[in-house]
């Protein structure tokens, strides 16, 4: 009994450091921005496709191929922020949302007719590796998964807090009228937001492909984890958006384990809407606006 | 004097309705019809929210399943004819929206459009679940009682448009009511900006409560109607994604809080989508959401208004360009 649930809990972990990432990824857009990105879970999928593409051509391991992935789509969120986001900035919520959904919409079918809905994965050697803890079973890929995915955690915080670029970002977040006022250039800030953000969605991506299938629809699922991470974390909370993410990998793995193998979205569904109904501003507090 | 005007346009307009089906035999074109009708209808019950109030879900689609469950267990379970099952899903609904935007109306903005989406997938998900009293993932089909329109069920095409017909009339009679009513002023006003709205006096709890309700209700009778018309209902179809997709797209196509806008956006991407399969057949996926999207995202970036706005532009100036009568 006590093993399983600490293999559930382990196994949480491992897939919510994934989930961090493009949550993390989400509420830097949020908070700099003030925007939602409806198509963070696609640039997931498509840094899915980039290392699947340079591991079948080239042989380049996914986890290498982050090396290609992040620097793709840092400028993929550039030229998105530069073209596309910058025009629809202002006090009304409409565009704004229905411009990302409408990406996310491209991006996937495009994806559909380019690559088709076939299931492409990567076999690598150490895809079926696991390494014993005790009568606990750790599944490399996703260890090394978990690890990289904290690492750039990290290194985003030290970005931000020690940095004049990273400063800028968190003034912008802070109070984006006053940050304007010191000379922040708000195009530029925006534009790193979304590259970052980006970049990150494509680290998961490479991240996820030892032991994961690419196919057009599977960013959605990482959408809708990384709003949940993001409302339970508190709108905007790179921290918050950290733990809320680990939180829900342990639950769906808790809810795959103990209450069937289709119920780890339910799970996470019945925590947004517990959250939305007891505590609408997230669980540190703040402000859900 | 504008009343008449507007006559002078429905009269004709309603007489081509009327004998389209007449006219037109082919079965391919009336199926085309009847789902330009049906997500008009869906577009129009989706504006009375989206469009006026500004509240933009994209979790309609847990009313359309709500609705087409809800009559095809009363047929299958009871004997009780879909017309009364339609009445009964669009209570159904109505009942459901209450809870639903309890939750929802919590958060604003964007976070409001996520949580609705996340109710629509959980409610998809519970009827996957539930074999026992809605036969899980295979869904079921409904039994073919041939010419029975007590039960919903025609021969042949025509009479299905009718009826599809008559709920878009119903859809955009409630929606012209509304416009008019003090309602429809409250709604604008909770659209433009919901503070300022609401230091004026104006129950924004409650506006966007009631009006939820009827969008839901109205969405829900689509849904009743889209099973009795395909003879088949299962979570994925009555659930799906694409319908509250569908549903906000035409109305922003078309012309977001317009009275005819839903109607014009379907117009303009339901013919595109029959002419794209017409020309590529069903081979190539993804291909109608890929022009779909490529079209909402020219409308948002260079006519936020939609169409109905492109049409009153042109007009204007073609109106300023003809010389002032002295």
């Amino acid at each position: 009994m006590w093993e399983t649930l600490a293999q559930a809990v382990i196994n949480g972990l491992l897939i919510g450091g994934i989930y961090a990432l493009v949550s993390i990824g989400v509420t830097l857009i949020f908070g700099v921005v003030k925007i939602v990105n409806f198509a963070q879970g696609e640039f997931v999928m498509i840094g899915m496709y980039i290392s699947f593409f340079l591991s079948s051509q080239f042989g380049i391991d996914p986890i290498v191929s982050l090396v290609v992935s992040m620097p793709v789509l840092f400028v993929a969120g550039v030229l998105i922020q530069h073209f596309l986001i910058r025009r629809v900035l202002g006090p009304n919520d409409m565009p704004q949302i229905f411009l990302t959904f409408a990406l996310s919409l491209l991006l996937l079918n495009l994806a559909l007719m380019l690559f088709t809905a076939n299931y492409r994965t990567v076999h690598t050697s150490y895809s079926d590796e696991v390494f014993h803890l005790g009568g606990l079973y750790v599944p490399v890929a996703k260890l090394i998964a978990f690890v990289v995915a904290m690492g750039l955690s990290g290194a985003l915080w030290t970005f931000l807090h020690t940095t004049d670029l990273g400063k800028a970002m968190r003034a912008a977040s802070q109070n984006r009228d006053v940050a304007m006022l010191m000379g922040i250039n708000p195009n530029r800030v925006f534009c790193v937001a979304l590259g970052i953000a980006l970049a990150l969605a494509g680290a998961a991506g490479s991240l996820l492909m030892p032991f994961y299938s690419a196919y057009p629809l599977v960013g959605q699922v990482f959408t809708l984890m990384a709003f949940v991470a993001v409302v339970l974390g508190g709108l905007g909370n790179v921290m918050g958006a950290l733990v809320a993410s680990l939180m829900m990998g342990v639950a769906e793995s808790l809810g795959i384990q103990f209450v069937g193998a289709d119920s780890g979205l339910i799970v996470v569904f019945a925590m947004l809407l517990l959250t939305l109904a007891f505590r609408p501003t997230g669980l540190g507090g703040g402000k859900a606006r | 004097m504008r009343v008449t005007r507007n006559l002078l346009w429905l009269v004709p307009g309603i007489a081509i309705l009327i004998a389209l089906p007449l006219v037109v035999k082919s079965s391919f074109a009336v199926d085309i019809f009847i789902r330009i009708l049906l997500f008009s209808f869906i577009g129009v019950a989706w504006n009375l929210m989206g469009g006026y109030a500004k509240q933009l879900s994209l979790g309609h689609a847990a009313y359309f399943g709500l609705g087409a469950y809800t009559s095809t267990i009363l047929q299958i379970d009871f004997g009780i004819s879909p017309w009364i099952g339609m009445l009964a899903g669009g209570v159904a609904a109505m009942l459901a929206s209450l809870p639903i935007g309890w939750l929802c109306f919590r958060l604003r903005g964007p976070y409001f459009t996520i949580a609705t989406i996340a109710t629509a997938q959980a409610l998809m998900l519970i009827f996957l679940k539930f074999r026992d009293f809605a036969w899980g993932a295979e869904g079921t089909t409904i039994p073919n009682l041939g010419s029975a329109p007590l039960m919903m069920q025609f021969e042949g095409k025509a009479a299905y448009y009718y009826v599809v017909l008559g709920l878009l009339a119903v859809g955009l009679t409630i929606t012209w009511l509304i416009e008019r009513s003090w309602m429809g002023y409250y709604l604008v006003a909770i659209g433009e900006d919901e503070d300022a709205a609401e230091a004026i006096g104006v129950n924004a709890p409650r506006i966007k409560r009631d009006i939820y309700m009827i969008s839901a209700f109205l969405t829900a009778c689509a849904g009743t109607f889209y099973s009795q018309y395909i003879y088949f209902i299962d979570p994925a179809t009555a659930f799906s994604f694409n319908i509250s997709i569908e549903a906000a797209l035409v109305s922003i196509v078309g012309g977001i809080g317009t009275l005819w806008g839903p109607v014009i956006g379907t117009v303009l991407l339901e013919t595109t989508s029959a002419l794209l399969q017409s020309w590529l057949g069903g081979s190539v996926g993804g291909i109608q959401l890929t022009v779909y999207s490529l079209i909402l995202m020219a409308i948002i970036l260079w006519r936020p208004t939609g169409l109905i706005g492109v049409a009153t532009d042109a007009y204007r100036r073609l109106a300023s360009r003809r010389p002032a009568r002295a």
